[in-house]
């Protein structure tokens, strides 16, 4: 609605009586008199002119007094209205009070200067005409909810009679107008300067020298005018549209009535003809870079934001593992160290990180998003606008004539656009700079963490036992020290993993040894099985053996190819045996029962593996020994030996354990041998075989 | 000749000791937790780094998506600013990489390493005890033919089974012999191993790569930030 326009023509046809006026408006009597009487006008014009110039500078004088006393006395002792309210009232009148002080001080010097002060006025004009509009364009835009708030004051007959009071006590010709007849005075005024300006103008003659000046001076003033005008409507319109309003469904249905459907279906068809062709689109190139422009200032905020965002919940799930919570049980070094340094840096620099981001990145980052949607939706409404504004356009050429809507139409589509045009750039480029600013503080945020945490270490480092060897030294020490323990665990697992299966040995049938012995000699010690459970053979070629025989393998599948099915030689009788009941048989000494009863340790000394890489076996292996000496038996207990003669060691200590002497079993006999007559030989007996390792 | 083994209870003689019992149990139980503690180390150090990547990555997507954005074209200081981030947010991931490589190198593959001995060590105490079961067993067996009656056959039985309780008990002894050696020395290892990893950790953190990041910042202040 345009108003201001209104307003302005309201303005300047109600003149207050009250205001001080003591120039009244006289009517220039141009009275055109034959040849002779044109000095008598000359004069006569030069006289309105002084006239008009001192009613310039009286009112001038009267109005800065006015609005002193509005600005401090009356505003003062509105003490019961609330600031906000005051604000909104009373909008900048300060700034308003300082330009016009100085302006009347210009003014008044002026008056000292007979010849040029016409001259003088116009530039003052001419150099004030920048802020004036500034100043006023605010005031003037700010109004109309001044007098709202006024008239909901009105509705309070209590509040409304204080304020009258007031009023009345400080101004008293104010009358019973109350508050919107102080609170318009200083647009009357801005809209005065070019109607005096004009009635200098007129007294002035075309070719004196003050003439252009004062002639551009007016034109300023009434472009002046002009700009206020247009920003209040720019500002209104803006205001209409940039609320992103959160509709639901419901409300967004309940808006559609016959009016909105015919102007989206109008709208739609418009931009269906343009697309079509059938219409020529109104390309603005200024309007469409800065529109890319802006669109492009977008995309950075919103993918700088969402990009911040997937770092902050990477940050989160950072500070959610903790390693240094683990217990190693170890009492001191760099394990500890570490640990506190850790929970340090988790406990204190992260967080602050954290917290500074949040703050200083991710805050003002969403701010800035939140920005954009207000001039998104104007562009939005702009093409709305447009399309309504081509129609119009059409409707124009066709007919001749719009209707009053269709012409606001147009007015709405024009101020929009010439708010954008007029503010995007501004708002592009103040966008980038806040974007800007957000970059380089997440870098410094960066910069400060990596010196934290730079200290905090170095602390720690000051204490680690090698924190005086250079790096690439310290690398290969503790390549060197992992490798060795490295060897360490290996060797380690290989124990752990010597702890075999327990044997599995039973123990043999009474009388069978002999059998056994007959079986190990023909076939060789790999060839032995024992049975693990009663077998009963079911065909011809099958045996029957109880558990614990031992039996020697032929072959280990039958004539058909079965696998599981083995051929085996009892020492007496031949034939099959299912796979699965044997069992690898290893032989088990005999010298325990000479010993006796020995205690389990005795034994267990044999039976511990030893560090070097021999694999010992739980079972005591008869190992290779041959005879390097000649020996003579002297008593019953000891044996005979020949040089060279292989011998098996059956026990490598006497019975009162002096390893001096050996227990050994040559040529079928067994007796004792001084140990140091024997030495391992190269190639391993038929007796002493490993187990699989 | 099927010996029903549900027939036979435990043995009245305690066969191991209660101090030897208890002292496997108690290094046994050191190691137990000391696997524990290391496997969960090296998953949560695992997880840690991952994250210290995610983040840098993240980062370097900041100034990626900038780069690619076409206002770099028509804005000479916005390139500017664009191209001085990216190359710091670069810089600052390569740093994190190479730390995450030395932690690699240095701590979490040390780590498997220790780890991958528990497994030997679980199977061979499993054996112990199946040892240590067959022995109960065995023992008792001999027991009660030693309290029956003296006859020939239960002497030839008895002979039997002192036979096959033998082998059995000098195996478990050596495994538990061998396990009560073993285990302290293992659970000390850990101090050797642990702390040159450790060390190094400390030292990635310090390193002088570190310290060149500070550097870069101050060469993002000289560009036009109003």
């Amino acid at each position: 609605m345009p108003t201001s326009d209104l307003l302005n023509q309201d303005l300047q046809e109600r003149e207050p009586a009250d205001m001080a006026d003591p120039g009244a408006d006289e009517p220039s009597p141009r009275t055109e008199s034959p040849d002779g009487e044109g000095r008598v006008s000359e004069d006569r014009s030069l006289l309105h002119q002084r006239l008009a110039i001192r009613e310039l500078i009286d009112t001038e004088v009267s109005y800065l007094h006015m609005l002193q006393l509005c600005a401090s006395d009356i505003r003062g002792r509105l003490q019961q209205l609330p600031q906000g309210d005051l604000d909104v009232l009373f909008s900048n009148i300060d700034d308003i009070v300082k330009v016009n002080s100085r302006f009347l001080h210009g003014l008044q010097e002026t008056a000292s200067r007979e010849e040029d002060q016409v001259q003088l006025i116009g530039n003052l004009f001419l150099e004030f005409q920048e802020e004036l509009e500034q100043v006023y364009k605010v005031y003037c835009a700010s109004y109309d909810q001044a007098l709202l708030l006024v008239d909901t004051y009105r509705k309070e007959p209590e509040l409304q009679r204080e304020i009258q009071g007031i009023i009345e006590a400080v101004v008293p010709q104010a009358g019973s107008s109350g508050l919107s007849f102080l609170l318009v005075i200083p647009l009357q005024r801005i809209t005065k300067y070019p109607l005096l300006l004009q009635k200098i103008l007129e007294n002035t003659l075309p070719d004196a020298s003050a003439y252009p000046v004062l002639q551009r001076a007016t034109h300023a003033l009434q472009d002046v005018n002009a700009n206020i005008n247009e920003y209040k409507r720019r500002k209104e319109v803006a205001s209409k549209y940039t609320k992103v309003e959160q509709l639901t469904l419901r409300e967004r249905l309940a808006r559609i009535n016959t009016h909105t459907l015919s102007k989206k279906t109008t709208r739609l068809s418009q931009l269906l003809k343009q697309e079509a062709g059938l219409v020529p689109r109104t390309e603005d190139k200024e309007f469409d870079d800065l529109e890319e422009r802006f669109h492009w200032v977008s995309l950075c905020v919103k993918e700088t934001k969402n990009n911040v965002a997937a770092y902050l919940d990477n940050l989160e799930a950072f500070l959610h593992f903790r390693p240094q919570e683990c217990d190693l049980d170890v009492g001191g070094g760099p394990v500890v160290q570490y640990c506190s340094l850790t929970r340090d840096l988790q406990l204190q620099a992260f967080p602050e990180f954290k917290r500074r981001l949040e703050g200083l990145v991710w805050q003002p980052l969403c701010s800035l998003a939140k920005t954009l949607a207000g001039p998104q939706n104007l562009i939005k409404k702009r093409l709305d606008k447009l399309l309504d504004f081509e129609r119009v356009e059409e409707k124009l050429l066709e007919v001749g004539s719009v209707s009053y809507e269709e012409e606001v139409a147009r007015h709405t589509y024009q101020a929009l656009n010439s708010m954008l045009v007029a503010e995007l750039p501004q708002f592009n480029q103040l966008a980038m700079q806040w974007l800007r600013q957000i970059l380089c503080t997440f870098v410094a945020l960066q910069r400060d963490l990596a010196k934290q945490v730079l200290q905090r270490a170095e602390g720690s480092l000051a204490q680690l036992p090698h924190h005086h060897i250079p790096e690439l030294a310290f690398r290969k020490l503790v390549e060197d020290a992992l490798g060795q323990t490295s060897h360490q665990l290996h060797s380690f697992q290989k124990n752990f993993e010597k702890v075999l299966p327990p044997p599995t040995i039973q123990p043999l049938l009474p009388g069978a040894e002999r059998q056994v012995q007959a079986l190990l000699s023909r076939y060789g010690p790999g060839k032995l099985y024992q049975v693990t459970s009663n077998i009963s053979g079911a065909g011809t070629l099958d045996l029957t053996l109880p558990r614990g025989q031992v039996v020697a393998l032929l072959q280990n599948k039958d004539t058909k190819g079965n696998s599981s099915r083995w051929l085996v030689d009892t020492g007496g009788h031949r034939g099959y045996v299912p796979a699965g009941k044997l069992e690898l048989y290893r032989v088990v000494p005999r010298d325990k029962e000479l010993r006796g009863q020995a205690g389990p340790h005795e034994d267990s000394r044999h039976l511990t593996p030893e560090p070097t890489p021999v694999p010992v076996s739980s079972v005591p292996t008869m190992t290779q020994v041959v005879a390097v000496y000649p020996f003579l038996a002297r008593s019953s207990h000891e044996v005979s030996l020949q040089a060279g003669q292989p011998v098996t060691v059956l026990e490598a200590q006497d019975k009162k354990g002096n390893p001096e002497w050996s227990l050994v079993e040559v040529d079928g006999q067994r007796g004792y041998v001084p140990s140091s007559f024997l030495a391992r030989a190269p190639s391993p007996a038929p007796w002493g075989w490993s187990l699989p390792s | 000749m099927s010996w029903i083994p549900f027939k036979i209870g435990q043995p009245k003689k305690q066969i191991v000791s209660k101090t030897v019992e208890r002292d496997f149990e108690r290094e046994y139980g050191k190691l137990q937790q000391l696997e524990e503690q290391t496997k969960r180390l090296q998953k949560d150090m695992k997880k840690s780094t991952d994250a210290d990547l995610a983040m840098s990555k993240s980062a370097v997507k900041i100034s990626l998506d900038l780069l690619s954005n076409p206002l770099c074209e028509q804005d000479q200081d916005f390139l500017n600013m664009v191209t001085a981030l990216d190359t710091a947010m670069k810089r600052m991931d390569a740093f994190n990489q190479e730390k995450v490589n030395q932690i690699q190198k240095t701590v979490i593959e040390p780590l498997k390493k220790f780890g991958s001995v528990f497994p030997s060590l679980n199977m061979a105490v499993k054996r112990r005890e199946q040892a240590l079961q067959d022995y109960r067993r065995l023992q008792a067996k001999v027991e009660k033919y030693e309290e029956k009656e003296k006859t020939g056959p239960v002497l030839a039985k008895l002979h039997q089974a002192r036979e096959e309780l033998r082998p059995v008990r000098d195996d478990f002894e050596a495994k538990n012999k061998q396990l009560l050696d073993e285990m302290p020395r293992f659970y000390n290892s850990r101090l050797d191993y642990f702390q040159p990893s450790f060390e190094s950790l400390i030292r990635a953190q310090a390193s002088p790569s570190n310290s060149r990041l500070l550097i870069l910042p101050l060469w993002m202040s000289t560009l036009p930030c109003f």
